[in-house]
């Protein structure tokens, strides 16, 4: 009987392989860490799916929102799905998903966390403690001392949203390096328009 | 009387003003005007927000078909909408640029990019017509073979989209053939990001 389980183990593996839709070659999937457990992100191996959800929408409205250009400010790497996948496989640094908590807890990428762009926009205790985790504390001069800070990741709801370029800036402003902020423009549309597996953070911050 | 004249008036300048203002694409540009077989085409995007993108560009399962990476050399430029836009407005409209979709001529007749012409990508492995196509493009060989690209155009190359690397192939053919790496540029998005954005496309049937 266990026998019988592991023949069609085995065929149904070799069944499900042979149509897998690979990230890149030879790479089916990536393991990354989110929330302290390990999430595998994959492209969708289901034959006819399509994108329905609202990431099918081509439209919203502008103000505020409009097509964004495809760098955020010169010296801020613009990355796309490899680039994004390879930081977070290897923890190159903080993945930032700048959306507003409501948009995130409905669905983001794994091993983000969310600090909503309105944040970086206004003083407030809880800027403050970000920046201290970041930067670690104030100079004498009284400002942030990022040389020793870590590298950022940020998306949001992709190329027709400017919220991850309007903390990018805020940060700019801030003094925070752009050689150590990066830029993924595709966001969650293009994520998803490849297929690539989402999670649902419910009430996770 | 005069008041509901100058109301009227005010109404339908505004009217026909705001006609592609719900959507717009970027905070100054509604719409621009690019010039598609000698015809000028107004390109702006879908106003309708609740509309979603249906059909072939919304399919998810694409075996083989690798995610690209967001550069293909460090030094060609990946460009997004509002740069392919602005590569329309002042190379291809002055005729100093081109825009080309790689994709198969049934694909590009059905739909396409407005100022796009097609090369389908299977030149790849058909030198002469390679060398034919460097030639209207403007890059000659003198009498010792060597290729005179001072009047070349700039070219922006797309595909298909995300998933698809014959912008990347061809691309680098050409680098090999000695085409100058900053006039190429690759607009990654492609067909499937222009259309999610609700941008104008024509048909070439």
């Amino acid at each position: 009987m266990k026998l019988y389980y592991a023949f069609i183990f085995i065929i149904s593996t070799v069944v499900i392989n042979a149509e897998i839709v690979e990230i890149k070659k030879d790479v089916p999937f990536v393991m990354v860490s989110s929330y302290g457990k390990k999430v595998k992100i994959e492209r969708s191996s289901k034959e006819n799916s399509h994108l329905t959800n609202t990431y099918a929408r081509t439209s919203r409205p502008s103000p505020p929102f409009f097509i964004q250009p495809f760098e955020v400010a010169k010296g801020v790497d613009t990355y796309g799905e490899l680039e994004v996948l390879d930081f977070i496989e290897k923890r190159r640094g903080i993945f930032v998903d700048a959306r507003l908590r409501n948009w995130y807890e409905k669905s983001a990428i794994a091993s983000s966390v969310n600090i909503p762009f309105k944040i970086f926009l206004k003083d407030s205790d809880k800027l403050t403690r970000i920046l201290k985790k970041f930067a670690g504390k104030k100079g004498a001069d009284g400002k942030w001392n990022f040389d020793k800070a870590p590298q950022i990741l940020f998306y949001c709801n992709g190329a027709w949203c400017g919220q991850s370029p309007t903390a990018i800036n805020a940060l700019i402003k801030l003094g925070y390096p752009k050689s150590k902020m990066k830029y993924y423009r595709g966001g969650m549309q293009s994520w998803q328009l490849l297929g690539l597996s989402t999670i649902v953070p419910k009430g996770r911050r | 009387m005069k008041k509901i004249i100058l109301g009227l008036l005010i109404f339908s300048i505004y009217s026909i003003a705001g006609k592609y203002d719900k959507v717009r694409i970027s905070p100054n540009t509604s719409y621009i005007y690019v010039y598609h077989k000698g015809k000028a085409v107004k390109v702006h995007r879908i106003q309708d927000i609740k509309h979603k993108l249906v059909g072939e560009y919304t399919k998810l399962y694409r075996p083989k078909q690798y995610i690209q990476p967001v550069k293909i050399t460090r030094k060609i430029k990946t460009i997004g909408e509002i740069e392919l836009l602005k590569f329309m407005e002042d190379k291809s409209n002055s005729k100093q640029g081109i825009v080309i979709d790689l994709r198969e001529k049934y694909q590009y007749l059905e739909e396409s990019i407005p100022s796009s012409s097609n090369i389908p990508f299977g030149i790849k492995d058909k030198p002469e017509k390679l060398e034919k196509v460097l030639s209207i493009f403007g890059a000659k060989r003198d009498a010792n073979g060597k290729l005179d690209t001072s009047e070349a155009l700039d070219i922006a190359f797309y595909c298909d989209g995300l998933w698809s690397n014959k912008s990347a192939i061809i691309i680098n053919k050409f680098i090999d053939l000695g085409y100058p790496i900053n006039k190429l540029y690759y607009y990654r998005g492609g067909f499937q990001m222009w259309k999610i954005l609700g941008l104008t496309t024509v048909s070439n049937n």
